[in-house]
């Protein structure tokens, strides 16, 4: 397999696909048995917190790891065991990694330099990789002559210049600006559309991850939470992990104990007539999950999906939108921060057992101050549950 | 107002030249003055027999030392001996520390064994390998097939290749450590990089190591090469010069003018030269080499 084939002009994706990848450090286990299938062309980001194993997929997939147990593929071939340098891939770092002895145009360079790519043909496509990314007016300064923005398209350049079959970007954006960050989010998605490259883009950034990714893969303590889009993740999270991952803020997540609801004892926010029809006109189907200071009431379907599993206690997950300060809420809390992002504001509050609980308000709406208590009710057509035992979601 | 500002300003001042005083004074008395001297005494011819006036003779005596066949001879051998250890040495350091730079178990051990001759002073180097290389009993000397031979130290060819590996050996743990500390600054992304953008090792070493190496390399360079023109202790316990001056390097033919002839006024002409050879030398090393060191980033 060589790299030059197949021309540098033409786009050549290729599919990855890891099957039971487990790797190990040592007594440290990175990846336990993961099995991930990118198609050509497909921008995936790997999102999860630190140390959760997303790197090293990264890693295993350039060959800069190689696998403990499980088969790493890239375009149907199986990798394991063959040199980064046959692979074909492209990898930016987080550190950039340039040679800072090199001038950008040798850094650019350096990928067709070690593959003997001819001198013509190498001014050719530095000149062409530099226009698109706008760093044609650098390439005789020094890397640390160059800003870190610059620094990141100099980076970028390296590794579009080969056209490789993959691209594996690890935290590209982490050590950019604010600003600079959204701007080259938006660029490289523009990028990935031209190319129409598989990019496996690894990230800790939710945001990142929900507006870049044509699919995102959940990981943590090495294990694969759920793969899926940006919208399915969202509103559909696989489990209680993957729900308070995603959204800014993420999803509470509140364990208590299922109460059956009585007719006086009827909570506040009755639910609406449409759950009373699915869980039935039963008084019985009606429950509620109780923890110190009150209690969430679950509407028909919920009520019903957990009678029916017949669980003592279940986790409750609500977006922030879906939690509001109401004096006839059910459940009691203490204000303890009020964030305000000038279109919205964040109420976080602390509930009698010590768990926070942020509530996401409209500008307009009359925000409690610090301190003060008050009773949340949440949107009971929003609520999610999940299995206490397992954290799985409770599908309804 | 700006009278007791200037006071207290000056007391300060004071105080700091008295902290440096006792600095001052050991430099002084053991740098400065015996630098000043070594060149008042090369104006000075030294006397036949001792007790008798010396005379001063200014720079002709420069001269003499200077056009001299010995003082030439001494100095090719020097070259040659420099030649022999500094480029060898530095090369052997950096292929060793590559080595302990794999990720391998027991790497630990090995890295132990190659510093480990920094621990050792020439003196224990020189007796280890005179042990060696002796004709009779000498391990090197029975494989190198010299068993009953003549040894390699008497040996007017291989005299001073010896003396070399001897000064290689001794210098080795310093490079090593030198180069290890260097190649732990250079970052992993940055080899991982080029891995990925398809060099091999070969090309790695040269595009990416070696040019991160080179602040390093250099310094090794110039401290090696000062090293090696002041080599004496080896030269002396393993062959005082000999086979036929074959090993008499510039400092050990000094050494002898100073302490076996009693000639000062040559010695001290000779340790001028030195300094001044060492001079130019490092100043050129400056001129041509620094450029293509690479500092930070």
């Amino acid at each position: 397999m060589s790299a030059g084939e197949g021309g540098l002009d033409v786009p050549r994706a290729a599919g990855v696909e890891l099957e039971g990848v487990t790797k190990s450090f040592g007594p440290n286990l990175a990846l336990d048995g993961l099995s991930l299938d990118v198609p050509a062309g497909e921008f995936l980001v790997l999102l999860g917190p630190s140390g959760c194993g997303k790197t090293t997929v990264l890693r295993l997939v350039a060959g800069l790891e190689e696998p403990t147990r499980g088969v790493v593929r890239i375009g149907d071939q199986v990798m394991n065991g063959v040199d980064p340098k046959e692979r074909d891939v492209a990898m930016v770092f987080q550190s950039y990694a340039l040679y800072p002895h090199l001038s950008v145009r040798r850094n650019i360079e350096f990928p067709l330099r070690s593959r003997h790519v001819d001198a013509r043909e190498r001014m050719r496509l530095v000149a062409e990789v530099s226009s698109a990314l706008q760093i044609g007016s650098l390439l005789d300064r020094k890397p640390a002559e160059i800003s870190g923005g610059q620094r990141q398209r100099v980076a970028l350049a390296r590794a579009i210049v080969r056209r490789p079959r993959v691209f594996l970007m690890d935290e590209p954006l982490s050590n950019l600006d604010a600003q600079l960050r959204v701007e080259m989010r938006a660029e490289l998605v523009e990028l990935h559309q031209r190319l129409g490259s598989t990019i496996l883009y690894v990230t800790h950034d939710q945001v990142e991850a929900m507006t870049m990714g044509d699919r995102i893969a959940i990981m943590n303590h090495g294990v694969l939470q759920q793969v899926d889009t940006p919208e399915k993740v969202h509103d559909r999270p696989a489990n209680a992990f993957v729900a308070g991952f995603i959204g800014s803020p993420p999803m509470n997540i509140l364990a208590g104990v299922v109460e059956p609801v009585t007719g006086d004892t009827a909570p506040a926010r009755s639910p609406t007539p449409a759950d009373r029809s699915v869980g039935g006109t039963d008084a019985g189907a009606l429950v509620s999950v109780g923890m110190p200071g009150g209690s969430i009431p679950l509407g028909g379907p919920l009520a019903e999906a957990v009678l029916s599993r017949g669980l003592a206690s279940v986790i409750v997950g609500v977006r922030p939108e879906h939690v509001s300060i109401d004096p006839a809420g059910s459940l009691a809390a203490s204000v303890t921060l009020v964030e305000s992002l000038g279109h919205e504001r964040h109420v976080v509050c602390r509930l009698e057992a010590g768990q926070l609980v942020v509530a996401r308000l409209a500008a307009r709406e009359a925000v409690p101050r610090t301190g003060e208590r008050v009773s949340l009710s949440f949107s009971a057509e929003h609520l999610q549950l999940f299995e206490p035992d397992t954290e799985a979601r409770i599908d309804v | 107002m700006s009278d007791t500002r200037r006071r207290r300003r000056l007391g300060e001042a004071a105080l700091g030249y008295v902290f440096v005083l006792p600095a001052l004074a050991v430099f002084g008395v053991f740098v400065f003055y015996p630098l000043v001297k070594t060149f008042v005494l090369g104006f000075y011819r030294t006397p036949p027999f001792p007790n008798l006036p010396s005379h001063f003779v200014g720079l002709s005596q420069y001269g003499s030392v200077l056009t001299s066949p010995a003082f030439l001879d001494s100095l090719w051998r020097t070259v040659l001996f420099v030649l022999f250890t500094v480029p060898l040495g530095i090369a052997l350091g950096v292929a060793l520390a590559l080595l302990a730079h794999q990720r391998l178990a027991g790497i630990r051990i090995f890295r132990t064994i190659f510093s480990s001759t920094v621990a050792t002073s020439v003196a224990v180097a020189s007796v280890i390998f005179y042990t060696l290389l002796n004709p009779e009993v000498g391990l090197l000397s029975y494989w190198l097939g010299g068993r009953g031979g003549a040894g390699i130290l008497q040996s007017p060819t291989l005299a001073l290749p010896a003396v070399s590996v001897v000064t290689i050996w001794q210098n080795l743990g310093f490079v090593f450590i030198l180069m290890s500390a260097a190649l732990q600054s250079i970052p992993d992304d940055l080899m991982d990089a080029a891995r990925v953008d398809g060099s091999s090792m070969w090309y790695r070493f040269w595009h990416v190591t070696l040019p991160l190496l080179s602040p390093t390399v250099f310094f090794a360079v110039v401290v090696g090469t000062i090293g090696s023109f002041q080599a004496f202790g080896q030269i002396d316990l393993l062959t005082q010069g000999g086979p036929n001056n074959h090993t008499d390097v510039l400092i050990y033919s000094l050494y002898q003018q100073a302490f076996v002839f009693n000639n000062t006024g040559v010695a001290a002409v000779m340790s001028v030269l030195l300094f001044a050879i060492l001079l130019l030398l490092t100043a050129v090393q400056f001129r041509f080499f620094e450029r293509r060191v690479f500092y930070g980033r």
